[in-house]
């Protein structure tokens, strides 16, 4: 997915994301509106437009209000994006878009395997309500797929599996029947952003983060990203064995994305799923992600699956599915593409990592070029850039300012805030992409860094609104609907 | 709305619109969700929950003790309040289970008995409209046999609620009717799913223009919906809706499934608690929709069988009977944000005319109410001389800025699997609030691919796929309708939707929503699933709900066994007239 750009930030002055909405789950109505109204009453410090929060007339509820402005906000990256797109030939002065995790480089193998014949079935079971869970036929299929994968040392079994149309429902589902309202998951930082979202919009589940400590809220569980996101970092089995271990001393829940699990593509890096471990601490917590969007590159497609030895989580999540179910004739496609193990392992997966390692290999010699220190271990499709010296201050302000800077020159990143990271100066670039746009993306790029680019540079255009006087939208959210009283912000 | 699939279970329906903290969707047998404790003794279950209690109370005074001074005062309340609560509901499950064993010896039973009064308020009104119920009345036979310990209080009510809801339909899902492989299966007569043109979609979809693979088809797309299927979507509607102007794309939001877009409308109308107002009987998923996620409460307003004075037709819905449920609901303190209409109307078969829809319409506009209507019904009328109007095709709206559409594939063309819902509305604000939960009820790009191609086929629509469907409609309604009458089973006759709303009042002694639950079990033991009266919030007992939209063969196989189950039931209520009156609680009235 994308990374949360929001328009300003300070540093974060506790440790807690946000919770949107307000605590749904007190059944007292008459409580609840007088909550909600006092509490959008409340003049918001240093919020640019409290009129968009408070204003009567508005035809949302209150929490709709705040749903909405958190999604324009978070969303302004990407749209800007959306509105300008790069396009070689129609649009050559377009965004290039480094900035959102996705494998643009095996449209042409997927496009020929998802165009084969077998793809094309049509059978009334497709066609009518299913089992809300998956259809039988796939979650068999992704069973053995993940035992072969997984390198499980047993076969994992299709009941177990429950599949829905993208990780980001399975977040939002696993926080609705995981936690209460207000709980929150520990998840180490920096993190791939869009997860606060995902957790909050409907279950209004906050997350924790591990640098931080975590007083006052009650802590359900535990995320895990393996293969790291934004870091590109493999867990040994022996980092991971101890995480699920210490999960179990605290009873934590588990839930281990194991999204960019085949996008390993340096053969030295040893990745181990957690369900090749012989024997997990707490089976009945660890509930493992996995999803098509990024190892095969089809992100539009909108498939996930839950894998849980726990009956009642499953089933939990299943009961949810009616609102998160994908079309019968896909899950007969993606049945048909797991099943379809030569392919994957003799065309697929080769070509793919070949692919992802030489993208890797021209924007680390870029960079290095550049005199620009990075991270990546050769897994996912990002390098995670530290350009703290490029900030005099070493703000977050700055790094905002940066990034604004790398838009204007049209190339779009994601900034280190938008993953909770707690230094400035951070970014995420994404080198999946093909070879011309990653090209001219880096192009744009060294021009912002080498002061070359064709955009005024100071005092940036856009910077009318103080910085200052802002504060982050996780932070906003927090005053609007903590259930404690606004926590004071700091000026400064 | 899509499919009644809740409904269809036929499981009272009282819970879904009860208090949405725990709810009381009690039913004759206990549900089957907690694995984990239901086949142990009524005192290894208070064991575990004793053993729970004392754990939380000694959590909760080591957090008296120890973060007194750390925490702020209000996060301090709110903690105590979480954990009081609990402690309550785990006392209120003990409290539950030591009555039912007390009632029933060591066997886990209902714990309220049907025979209370309470349950009769609950049935015939909804308990939305009863007083002040108190905490153990609110505690479900569910909730205290689905007791674990992974999943959040939320999701063991999530799980219960569905759980309860879809017995039937899970039965008939593991054991579907097959003509050669399995004759003794269930049929679903039950489920709204129109399964009278199969043949016709799947050649459709099999042509070659639905099959392409493009690189934006695979990639993130624009939340809201392709530009293309929504500007599809638009076009469509413009033409089918007979809409004055061309519709806007910029309007449109697809989601996957009508229901995903019930829920959304329903967060981001309304805050936790307040509620919609909605005629009964109505199909149950809205119930579950608008409590599942967004915990919007709904209120009924309930409708009459009987023609009388205010009512010229049966189940005629009026303004009065609007006003009337909305200031009695803001009595007691509901703060109410829309109304929802069904047209043609979900179970009833009903068209609302263009005067009557004008005038709920404006009566809405009253009182600052969104209406949500809900057209998913709208090509299946299949009686050429009656018109159906669109919302859409008003000249000029009331009040347009709250004025909400829903339209599916699911029904019309009989693809609910494709996962497919439209939402249109003038009022960009809630376009934009939707959107921002897109992401988590999207449709696959190759899916919405489909569906555009579907939908800009008019030409096969109109001369192919509609003038079919239709046929097929009218002949199926005639076989079942024929039967009814030779059975003369009193029915609700109109020409539209997937099913019949028929009165089998006359089989029920005395005539009260158990009795209404054993017929519909019965049914279900002669591999027969319906939908009873209940599940759509009905007023009267004696309702059933019968889906006639499916292939012949099965169809007169349905009608054997539904006419067997009568068979049997009248003899049993023979038996039952011979004997002497004992404690039978007298009625047979709708009224409770």
């Amino acid at each position: 997915m994308f990374a949360l750009p929001q328009k300003n930030f300070r540093a974060p002055t506790t440790c807690l994301g946000p919770t949107c909405t307000q605590d749904m789950d007190r059944s007292h109505g008459d409580d609840l509106e007088g909550e909600c109204s006092r509490k959008l009453d409340q003049k918001l410090p240093g919020v640019g437009d409290p009129v968009m929060l408070s204003s009567d007339t508005s035809y949302l509820s209150s929490r709709g209000r705040m749903i909405k402005w958190f999604w324009d906000l978070a969303e302004e990256g990407y749209r800007t994006y959306h509105m300008d797109e790069y396009d070689e030939d129609k649009n050559p002065s377009g965004i290039i878009n480094l900035g959102t995790s996705e494998n643009k480089l095996c449209f042409d193998l997927l496009s020929r395997r998802l165009s084969q014949s077998d793809m094309q079935w049509v059978e009334p079971s497709l066609l009518q309500y299913p089992d809300w869970r998956g259809h039988l036929f796939l979650r068999e299929e992704v069973a053995k797929f993940l035992t072969f994968y997984c390198k499980s040392p047993v076969p994992l079994r299709p009941e177990n599996v429950v599949v829905l149309n993208g990780g980001a429902s399975l977040f939002s589902a696993l926080a609705t029947v995981l936690c209460e309202v207000g709980e929150a998951f520990l998840i180490p930082t920096p993190y791939y952003g869009a997860i606060t979202q995902h957790v909050c919009l409907y279950g209004n589940v906050r997350l924790a983060y591990v640098y931080l400590d975590s007083e006052g809220v009650r802590v359900k569980g535990l995320i895990l990203i393996n293969p790291q996101n934004p870091l590109g970092d493999v867990y040994s089995t022996e980092e991971l064995q101890e995480y699920l271990v210490f999960a179990k001393r605290h009873k934590l829940h588990v839930i281990v994305d194991e999204v960019y699990m085949l996008s390993v593509f340096e053969e030295s890096v040893g990745y181990h799923s957690v369900l090749s471990l012989e024997r997990l601490p707490d089976p009945q917590r660890t509930h493992v992600m996995w999803a098509t969007s990024k190892d095969f590159g089809m992100s539009g497609l909108r498939f996930a699956t839950l894998y849980t030895e726990n009956k009642d989580v499953a089933t939990a999540v299943a009961s949810l599915c009616r609102y998160h179910g994908l079309s019968g004739l896909v899950q007969y496609q993606m049945a048909q593409l797991l099943r379809d193990r030569d392919w994957i392992n003799q065309v697929y997966l080769p070509e793919n990592h070949a692919r992802l390692k030489a993208a890797h290999t021209y924007v680390s010699e870029e960079l290095r070029a550049l005199g620009i220190p990075f991270l990546s271990r050769g897994a996912g499709f990002f390098i995670w850039v530290d350009l703290r010296k490029y900030l005099p201050k070493g703000t977050f302000e700055e790094e905002m300012l940066l990034w604004r800077r790398f838009l204007d020159n049209k190339v779009l990143l994601s900034f280190g805030k938008a993953f909770e990271c707690k230094e400035p100066g951070w970014f995420r670039f994404v080198f999946s992409d093909q070879a011309h746009r990653l090209r001219l993306g880096m192009q744009r790029v060294r021009q912002v860094l080498t002061g070359k680019s064709q955009v005024a540079e100071d005092p940036h255009p856009s910077q009318t609104q103080k910085p200052s006087d802002q504060c982050s939208s996780a932070e906003l959210l927090k005053l609007c609907f903590s259930p404690g009283p606004p926590s004071p912000i700091k000026q400064n | 709305m899509s499919e009644n699939r809740y409904g269809g279970a036929g499981q009272p329906a009282g819970a879904s619109t009860d208090t949405w903290s725990i709810s009381p969707w009690s039913d004759t047998h206990p549900v089957p969700s907690g694995q984990v404790l239901r086949d142990q003794s009524i005192y290894t279950q208070l064991l575990e929950m004793m053993l729970h209690l004392r754990q939380t109370m000694s959590e909760h005074f080591v957090q008296l003790m120890s973060r007194q001074g750390l925490l702020q005062e209000q996060r301090h309340t709110e903690a105590i309040r979480e954990q009081e609560a609990l402690l309550d509901r785990l006392l209120c499950q003990m409290i539950n289970l030591l009555q039912s064993g007390a009632m029933s010896g060591l066997e886990l039973q209902v714990p309220l008995p049907s025979e209370d009064s309470r349950g009769d308020v609950r049935y015939g009104q909804g308990t939305q409209l009863s007083g002040q119920p108190d905490p153990v009345s609110q505690l479900s036979d569910c909730e205290a046999a689905f007791v674990s310990r992974d999943l959040s209080n939320r999701g063991i009510d999530i799980s219960a609620l569905y759980q309860s809801k879809s017995q039937g339909y899970n039965a008939y899902q593991k054991d579907k009717y097959h003509k050669d492989k399995n004759t003794l299966g269930f049929i679903n007569l039950g489920t709204s799913e129109n399964k009278l043109c199969i043949d016709l979609m799947t050649e459709r979809l099999l042509e070659s223009d639905m099959n392409c693979i493009e690189e934006g088809l695979l990639q993130y797309a624009d939340w809201r919906g392709q530009p293309f299927l929504r500007e599809e979507v638009a076009r469509f509607l413009t033409y089918y809706c007979r809409a004055p102007a061309p519709l806007d794309p910029e309007n449109v939001v697809v989601l996957n499934g009508c229901c995903s877009v019930f829920s959304v409308l329903a967060m981001v109308l309304c805050d936790p608690g307040e509620a919609f107002l909605i005629p009964t009987p109505f199909y149950g998923g809205f119930a579950f929709s608008s409590r599942l996620y967004a915990k919007v409460e709904l209120i009924p307003v309930h409708l009459e069988s009987t023609i009388t004075a205010i009512n010229t037709y049966p189940f005629q819905l009026t303004v009065d009977k609007l006003e009337e449920a909305l200031l009695e609901a803001r009595l007691e303190g509901k703060n109410i944000r829309g109304l929802v209409l069904t047209n043609p109307q979900n179970p009833l078969g009903d068209i609302y005319s263009p005067d009557s829809l004008m005038k709920y319409l404006e009566f809405a506009k009253r009182y600052d109410l969104h209406v949500i209507i809900d057209e998913i019904y709208m090509l299946s009328v299949f009686d050429e001389s009656i018109t159906f109007h669109s919302v859409l095709s008003m000249k000029s709206l009331p009040d347009r800025n709250r004025t909400h559409v829903i339209w599916g594939t699911s029904k019309d063309f009989g693809i609910s699997g494709f996962r497919f819902g439209a939402l249109y509305t003038h009022n960009k604000e809630v376009a934009s609030a939707v959107s921002a939960f897109s992401f988590l009820h999207s449709i696959s790009g190759i899916a919405q691919h489909k569906l555009c191609q579907l939908l800009q086929n008019t030409e096969w629509i109109d001369k192919v796929y509609l003038p079919t469907y239709r046929f097929r409609l009218r002949k199926a309604h005639k076989y079942v309708t024929a039967k009814l009458k030779s059975l003369e089973i009193p029915f609700h006759n109109r020409s539209s939707g997937l099913y019949v709303w028929i009165n089998l009042k006359k089989y029920l002694d005395p005539c009260t929503f158990e009795e209404e639950q054993l017929l519909y079990r019965r049914f279900l033991d002669h591999k027969l699933l319906l939908s009873c009266g209940k599940a759509y919030m009905c007023k009267e007992p004696g309702w059933f709900r019968l889906v006639f939209a499916d292939e012949l063969p099965r169809l007169k196989l349905g009608m054997r066994r539904f006419c067997d189950v009568l068979e049997e039931q009248k003899q049993d209520l023979r038996v039952k007239q011979l004997k002497p009156p004992a404690s039978q609680p007298a009625s047979c009235s709708g009224t409770p």
